[in-house]
């Protein structure tokens, strides 16, 4: 009996866990994901790309858990709110409190087990899927990659059923505290009359104020460090509250002051209802520019994340390729690109030195990067005496670093000596040879430095005794590019799907909140038809109104992300690269909730054609 | 005089063809003449708020026709209905379907605002009508603020601020109590008397009723009977008493009692 009154009470309210049932879907399957991708053993073994990749998707799991638990918890409290008369009617007609628990236990868990399987099946597409994409881009094959995980399966099951568990559990205590009058009159209420704001201008100046603090910080993140780190979310926090619980309403009493516009059709109507629901819905508008900032940033964080990738490796070297002993296989590829310079130097192992030739470093000073200044320089030249203190040679900073560019395999494992010519000739040990190429763009010719990398294997294993291609590596430009676009790329699909999941969630938070008002609109509709207003004015009248509280909380989210974005700077060269294409996918999502939810209230409070 | 309500052999069947069909209106004629106050009455189930929904053009008639001011409602579509409704009718209602996201001004203008009408001549039609009914000093509050009398009130200066041909009112005093229900009677038999506003009543209440002019009693979805006041309202309203006992006692069709 229990049991069937719980499944009639799901069908009966399909269309609120319909909503309910998207967000979850989505933060299942992406949990899922982030799991498989971080826990799959096999695949951390044999991938040592991917090692790093894996500690971004557990973050990602992380983040996501916390905010899934508050989705969960308001999203419960919310369905249960809608049915409180449905409880105290039970509870009028003679059910036992704890039987009502139980069948409000059964629905919940029943969704939750109903959105787990549709949730994991996606999930499943999506490691498939994401996977797929990382092969790809990094160019490697997961061999050992599993999509359908058993331990992330298990994991995604345990977390979810106990996080419903637990929110239904508080829930349906609370419910049951509540007497029976209470219970019945539930639905009962009216919309409070929008009080007239008091204080609101001091408190919109103390937001603005607010904002400016925190935008401030977030501004000056580099200088301000760990004071920034923790000012700006605080203090963009307290000032978006603040300017949502203040402004919101008094913008619309501003229109409905312009009387010419506002006795005009349907006009006085709409700005009617949004005063009551803006009043009503300042709150959460807030909570929710503040998660659409989160989305948006972890989708533009990850984007420019990515790009970095491409952009900090040219920071630290200056040149794509380094040499050595280059044979004719790799002549013929370098000669396959347009080289912009070519140097080559030359080198002399004894067991206790590293000689270099004095002449040929000052004939052909290789670029760096300054420290101090931070300009790509070349060094001055060496003077003719190089003195030596405790066995080194002094030099300039600026040809410390240049010896590095020069001979990054060796460099350091030996004293070296920068001797003039007729010394390097007297010298004992095998000579090597080491060309730096350089091109106009790294970026273009990935697969010709790839190719110049797994040449190399080879001259590595005559050269330097006990390497092993397999497990060893020298530092090449493109093998540091390659670890480092391996982790953008997991942080770019890890903010990608983060920023995914919290913008599906707080997409159905907001659609729960119209929605949940549209009952008490249908009579208000039903009045305007009696009246004589025309279909088509009514429904421009509700495209307008969700139009307006989607907007507000979508452009100071946006706002958000823009300033916020520069955050990035002290750990990105350029975080706001093609910031467009993440507003993009983040538009074209929050544009389909609000035609959704705009679809979903017309059929609500209008009658069918 | 002149007629501004034809009502000629309408029929409302309810249920598709084949299914079990109900008949809540059947072959029913009648006309109002400019400037009368028409009561319809009837036992419950006797089909008067679809009689009324008909002439208010809510619900499509399964035969026959309706002519509002001279023209047939009959074969108009959705929207030339919203229209014809926004311009030549005003309604009250039991509930009085005020929207309570707006203030008591902008409910009585909505009818001249979905027109279009200039905002001075808008401000200066609030304050008129909502003299006449003496609400004059409520308009900014919102609905919830108001009493079931005054909002009431609020309802019938919104049906009248853009002069329709036709008041029709549904059940209005039934939300009110004895005393409001009185002064608002009295304020529709003034605005009758006096501003000739044309008036079509549904009640089921004697005591309203007996403000009418003219009194339709409907019964099994037919024009039972018709009844003019002679003498005294309260005279009047005896006579209804006996009717409606009359009614009663009656049998319905196919039943004994």
């Amino acid at each position: 009996m229990i049991l069937k009154l719980a499944f009639n009470g799901l069908k009966k309210k399909q269309r609120d866990y319909l909503i309910l049932f998207t967000g979850l879907i989505i933060s299942i399957a992406v949990f899922y994901m982030f799991l498989t991708m971080s826990l799959n053993k096999e695949f951390i073994l044999q991938n040592s790309v991917i090692n790093n990749i894996q500690a971004v998707f557990l973050v990602g799991t992380v983040m996501l858990s916390i905010i899934t638990f508050f989705y969960l918890f308001y999203t419960n409290s919310f369905l249960l709110s809608l049915r409180k008369k449905e409880y105290g009617l039970y509870e009028l007609i003679g059910a036992k409190k704890f039987q009502i628990r139980r069948v409000f236990q059964i629905e919940t868990m029943a969704i939750t087990a109903i959105s787990l399987a549709i949730g994991l099946m996606l999930g499943i597409i999506l490691a498939r899927l994401v996977s797929w994409l990382l092969m790809n881009s990094l160019n490697v094959e997961f061999t050992q990659f599993k999509i359908v995980y058993l331990p992330a399966v298990f994991w995604t099951m345990a977390y979810f059923l106990t996080a419903s568990f637990i929110t239904s559990t508080v829930h349906n205590t609370r419910l049951a505290k509540s007497s029976i009058i209470e219970l019945l009159h539930s639905d009962m209420h009216n919309d409070g009359i929008p009080a007239e704001p008091k204080g609101s201008a001091l408190q919109i100046l103390l937001g603005i104020f607010f904002l400016g603090i925190g935008y401030s910080a977030l501004y000056f993140m580099e200088q301000l460090r760990f004071i920034g780190l923790f000012t700006a979310p605080a203090a963009t926090t307290l000032g978006t509250y603040l300017l949502f619980t203040a402004l919101l309403p008094n913008i619309v009493r501003n229109w409905k002051r312009n009387k010419r516009a506002n006795f005009k059709g349907l006009h006085s109507f709409t700005s009617g209802q949004l005063n009551f629901r803006l009043s009503s819905l300042k709150w959460v508008l807030a909570t929710i520019a503040m998660l659409i900032a989160l989305s948006a940033g972890a989708i533009a964080g990850g984007f420019a994340f990515k790009n970095n990738a491409f952009t900090s490796i040219d920071e630290y070297w200056q040149y794509d390729a380094t040499l050595y002993n280059p044979g004719a296989a790799e002549t013929a590829v370098l000669n396959s690109i347009p080289v912009d310079e070519q140097l080559t130097f030359r080198m002399k192992l004894d067991d206790e030195f590293m000689y270099l030739v004095q002449e040929e470093l000052n004939a052909s000073p290789p670029l760096i990067r300054d420290f101090v200044t931070y300009e790509v320089v070349r060094p001055d030249p060496l003077p003719e005496k190089l003195d030596i203190v405790d066995g080194s040679q002094i030099i300039s900073d600026q040809w410390f670093t240049a010896l590095y560019a020069i001979n990054p395999a060796l460099e350091g494992t030996k004293s070296t000596r920068i001797v003039p010519l007729e010394e390097y000739e007297l010298a004992e040990g095998e000579e090597i040879s080491i060309l730096l190429a350089r091109t106009d763009d790294f970026s273009a010719y990935i697969g010709e430095w790839q190719k110049l990398d797994e040449l190399q294997l080879d001259v590595y294993t005559d050269l330097f005794t006990g390497f092993d291609p397999k497990t060893d590596s020298v530092a090449t430009k493109y093998s540091q590019f390659k670890a480092q676009y391996a982790i953008a790329s997991g942080t770019f699909f890890m903010g990608f799907f983060l920023g995914l999941a919290f913008l599906t969630m707080m997409a159905s938070i907001l659609m729960f909140k119209i929605l949940s008002g549209a009952s008490n609109d249908i009579r208000r509709y039903d009045s305007l038809r009696k009246l004589g207003v025309r279909r088509r004015l009514l429904e421009n009248s509700i495209y307008r109104e969700i139009l307006v509280v989607f907007l507000f909380p979508g452009i100071l989210g946006l706002l958000h992300v823009f300033v916020g974005m520069r955050m990035f700077t002290f750990i990105m060269d350029d975080p706001y690269y093609r910031l467009w294409v993440s507003i993009l996918i983040f538009l074209a999502i929050y544009g389909g909730y609000y035609f959704f939810a705009v679809h979903l209230y017309r059929k609500i409070v209008l009658p069918r054609q | 005089m002149k007629t501004i309500l034809e009502a000629s052999n309408i029929s409302k069947t309810y249920g598709k063809k084949g299914t079990a069909a109900y008949t809540a209106i059947r072959d029913l004629s009648f006309s109002m003449n400019e400037g009368e106050f028409i009561g319809i009455m009837g036992p419950s189930g006797s089909g008067k708020t679809t009689l009324l929904n008909m002439v208010a053009t809510l619900d499509p008639m399964t035969s026959g026709e309706i002519t509002i001011d001279g023209i047939s409602v009959s074969a108009m579509n959705e929207d030339q209905l919203s229209d014809f409704r926004s311009q030549n009718l005003g309604f009250i209602f039991q509930d009085f379907n005020l929207l309570e996201n707006m203030t008591v001004f902008e409910n009585i203008a909505l009818p001249l605002s979905l027109r279009n009408t200039k905002l001075e001549k808008i401000q200066a039609g609030v304050h008129q009508v909502s003299a006449i009914l003496g609400i004059g000093d409520l308009l900014e509050k919102y609905p919830a603020e108001l009493s079931g009398g005054q909002k009431q009130r609020t309802a019938i200066a919104r049906s009248l601020i853009h002069e329709p041909t036709l008041l029709l009112a549904d059940e209005p005093t039934g939300a009110l109590d004895s005393q409001n229900a009185a002064t608002l009677l009295d304020t529709l038999a003034d605005l009758n008397a006096e501003r000739k506003v044309s008036i079509l009543m549904v009640t089921h209440d004697p005591r309203s009723a007996s403000y009418c002019s003219r009194l339709l009693f409907i019964k099994d979805g037919k024009l039972d009977r018709e009844l003019f006041p002679a003498g005294t309202r309260e005279e009047f309203h005896q006579e209804i008493l006996a009717v409606l006992g009359d009614l009663d006692r009656r049998p319905v069709a196919g039943v004994r009692i």
